[in-house]
């Protein structure tokens, strides 16, 4: 088998995915103008020379009145609209980072005492994370309950009171057009959109490492070969490198890319698997954190039309609100607003350069509060204080 | 890959004439712009929501999704026997069989007609039917259009999604040039070719590329799609000016000193030498039209295809002479 029939069954999208993934690659060829601004200078003396020798063409691009930075939607005269809102918004959300201090995600307080959502895939382990609030308090992170299915997870800022908890609102209600705000640089800053697209349920394409395979190995290796690699994918990241056998995943020896495959598929995007492989007949061990197929996928042309990076875990949603807010994936977690300070979300992906889902309130806010209350008052009490 | 760049260059000369036109009209509407007011409050975003949820209902009706063999795209109807808008760089070419599905999931096919691959302007056709097809009106006085407007955005981003449906963008007009419109409205790939509204609910760009910035997202205005138009009815392409069929002439203009058009040099082995036209000869009209700029020159020679016939009236030392130029095809290697 040649490697192009290989390519066909390794980690290539399913005939589905394909369909969905065919036009954004179609389309780069006129999207993909990374460098518009460079206009070699032949451009500007053949023009010239062409039709018109005036002087004013020699002039090359006269300036044209452009929109202060601070004039655009969301410029700092454009938020000055929901100013008032911070105490609702901004006030309401902390930073999760990590030991060193790096921004991981948002949070969105839900209980006066400490509780909090946020997204779950991107914080795989709390021990490892910690909160920082708006006036600067920093604590620990207790699970509290982690709902795969949202990939949210509830947690309790160890020895903290008296927050503001969000004040939620319906979503389902909201139109396209409706104005949301909500927060950036990991809930500091406020920021607006709007609803953008139908509220509707995002299936789920499973999760990837993001490589291309191949079962020939090396003087007979039982493993599978990897030959390519997806930029910015998980195994990237990880640091594998092509040629790498692959022996064993989570702990269970493959030989074929089908169990890759099969192993990896099955779970989540955002979990951790421990990898065995061989590089230059060396055994070594590696983890490597899952990532969505549809976020794979984007990437195995390197283009990265979301300005900033996608979410590790951008589908298999029960219900997602879609907005047109300029958020980072660190700036999931966050909570989503109406101009009325109503929370009607929390943002769970960013997708691409146009797209961000918010799990609506509808689909997390009844099954949260139970988490919550049932923490506060379990059989056998012990109050992490 | 340059190619299309090379229209933000060109105009040059046009830029510095709607320039004017921008100022006069920024001072006669004095302070009664709205946008360039400092703060926004939450009574203007609302505004700004009440009416675009006003229009969406009718103007999303207009919007296609377009699939051809290369990817998906957008397109935009402005007529109720099916005449599309769209991006050149969709179809690539006229007489290009197209499937187009409708804003309810309904499938088609339209036909490519001409396209401005200059500033990626294109028409195309719908499958023509017994009832008429939903439209928008298009924009004629884009060059009003203000730095600081509210705008918004439909397209089908990423391509069709029925689950999903056409996706909204709200934002404001960046800046404008001769002949596009860039906003804080974000695209991506898919949008291309899909419809960016005023207020009034009219068409006044149609998406063609972005840069890196998200700020940075770049429409065909409706200036160029109306100069060329009827070049593009008739499935003509205009190309760009180094290479192209736009009408290829082969002088260079200066305004005189008693503010007339001039020519200040022929190029050699162009139609115009051939026919007669030399440096110093004052450009009085084309086809009966009385030619007083620059700018309305290039436009009257560029809308014409290679191979149509001008009878430019020219005066020199007094004395005026009609000529007949056959335009022709700009040579390959000086146009790169």
């Amino acid at each position: 088998m040649t490697n192009e029939e290989f390519r066909m069954t390794s980690e290539a999208p399913n005939p589905n995915n394909e369909q969905r993934a065919a036009p954004s690659v179609g389309a780069i060829s006129s999207f993909g103008l990374r460098h518009s601004f460079v206009i070699p200078s032949f451009f500007i003396r053949h023009s010239a020379s062409l039709l018109l020798l005036s002087p004013l063409l020699v002039l090359a691009e006269a300036p044209r009145p452009t929109l202060p930075l601070e004039q655009r939607t969301n410029g700092k005269q454009t938020l000055a609209a929901v100013e008032k809102l911070k105490p609702l918004t901004t006030a309401c959300a902390a930073r999760i980072e990590s030991a060193l201090g790096r921004a991981i995600c948002a949070a969105t307080i839900v209980g006066e005492d400490g509780y909090v959502l946020f997204k779950a895939s991107e914080v795989p382990d709390l021990g490892k994370a910690r909160i920082k609030f708006g006036d600067g308090r920093t604590t620990e992170l207790r699970e509290v309950h982690r709902e795969t299915s949202l990939d949210l997870v509830m947690a309790q800022a160890v020895g903290i009171t008296g927050l503001r908890a969000v004040s939620f609102g319906a979503a389902r209600p909201l139109a396209m057009g409706h104005w949301l705000c909500s927060v950036a640089d990991a809930g500091k800053e406020p920021r607006i959109g709007i609803v953008s697209a139908k509220i509707r349920r995002i299936p789920g394409t499973g999760a990837a490492l993001g490589i291309r395979m191949d079962e020939k190995t090396p003087e007979g290796a039982k493993g599978v070969r990897i030959i390519g690699i997806a930029s910015e994918s998980p195994a990237e990241i990880a640091g594998l490198q092509e040629n790498d056998v692959l022996l064993a995943i989570a702990s269970k020896n493959v030989a074929q890319y089908r169990e890759v495959h099969d192993i990896v598929n099955k779970r989540q995007p955002g979990e951790i698997v421990e990898i065995r492989y061989l590089r230059k007949n060396k055994e070594e061990t590696c983890r490597v954190r899952l990532a969505s197929r549809t976020k794979v996928l984007q990437n195995w042309e390197g283009e990265d039309f979301a300005n900033g990076g996608i979410s590790l875990r951008t589908d298999n949603f029960p219900e997602v609100l879609q907005h047109d807010i300029p958020l980072l994936p660190t700036d999931m977690g966050g909570p989503v607003a109406t101009l009325e300070g109503k929370v009607v979300g929390i943002n769970i992906a960013r997708v691409d350069r146009v797209t961000t889902f918010a799990l609506p309130v509808e689909a997390f806010w009844t099954e949260a509060q139970q988490w919550m209350q049932a923490d506060r008052h379990p059989p056998k009490a012990v109050r992490a204080e | 890959m340059f190619s299309l760049c090379t229209p933000f260059q060109r105009r040059a000369a046009t830029i510095l004439v709607v320039m004017q036109i921008i100022a006069a009209h920024a001072l006669a509407a004095g302070g009664s712009d709205k946008s360039a007011t400092p703060k926004t409050d939450i009574a203007a975003l609302l505004q700004v929501q009440s009416d675009v949820q006003k229009l969406l209902p009718q103007v999303r009706l207009a919007l296609v999704a377009i699939q051809t063999g290369g990817g998906t795209a957008s397109g935009v109807i402005i007529s109720a026997d099916g005449l599309l808008l769209t991006a050149a760089h969709v179809p690539g070419a006229p007489g290009k069989d197209m499937r187009v599905i409708l804003e309810d999931g309904s499938v088609t096919t339209a036909k490519s007609l001409g396209m401005d691959k200059t500033t990626d302007a294109a028409l195309a056709q719908l499958k023509k039917r017994e009832k008429p097809w939903p439209f928008v009106k298009l924009n004629r006085e884009v060059a009003n259009a203000q730095p600081g407007e509210w705008c918004f955005a439909l397209g089908h981003p990423g391509g069709f999604d029925k689950a999903r449906g056409p996706v909204l963008r709200v934002g404001k007009i960046v800046k404008q040039t001769a002949n596009s419109l860039h906003t804080d409205c974000v695209l991506m790939g898919g949008d291309s070719g899909g419809p960016l509204f005023n207020f009034t609910g009219e068409v006044i760009g149609i998406h063609s590329q972005i840069w890196e910035n998200r700020d940075q997202n770049v429409h065909v205005s409706m200036a160029p799609f109306l100069r060329s138009w009827d070049a593009m009815q008739k499935s003509e392409v205009i190309k760009t000016w180094g290479i192209g069929a736009g009408g290829y002439l082969g002088v260079a203009t200066v305004m005189s000193d008693d503010v007339e058009l001039a020519v200040a040099d022929v190029i050699e082995g162009s139609p115009a030498q051939k026919a007669g036209v030399r440096a110093g000869d004052v450009i009085l009209s084309v086809n009966g039209d009385a030619m007083t700029d620059q700018q309305q020159f290039t436009a009257t020679v560029r809308a014409r295809a290679a191979g149509d016939t001008l009878k430019i009236k020219l005066r020199n030392d007094g004395k005026e002479r009609e000529l007949s130029v056959q335009l022709a095809q700009k040579p390959q290697e000086e146009g790169q």
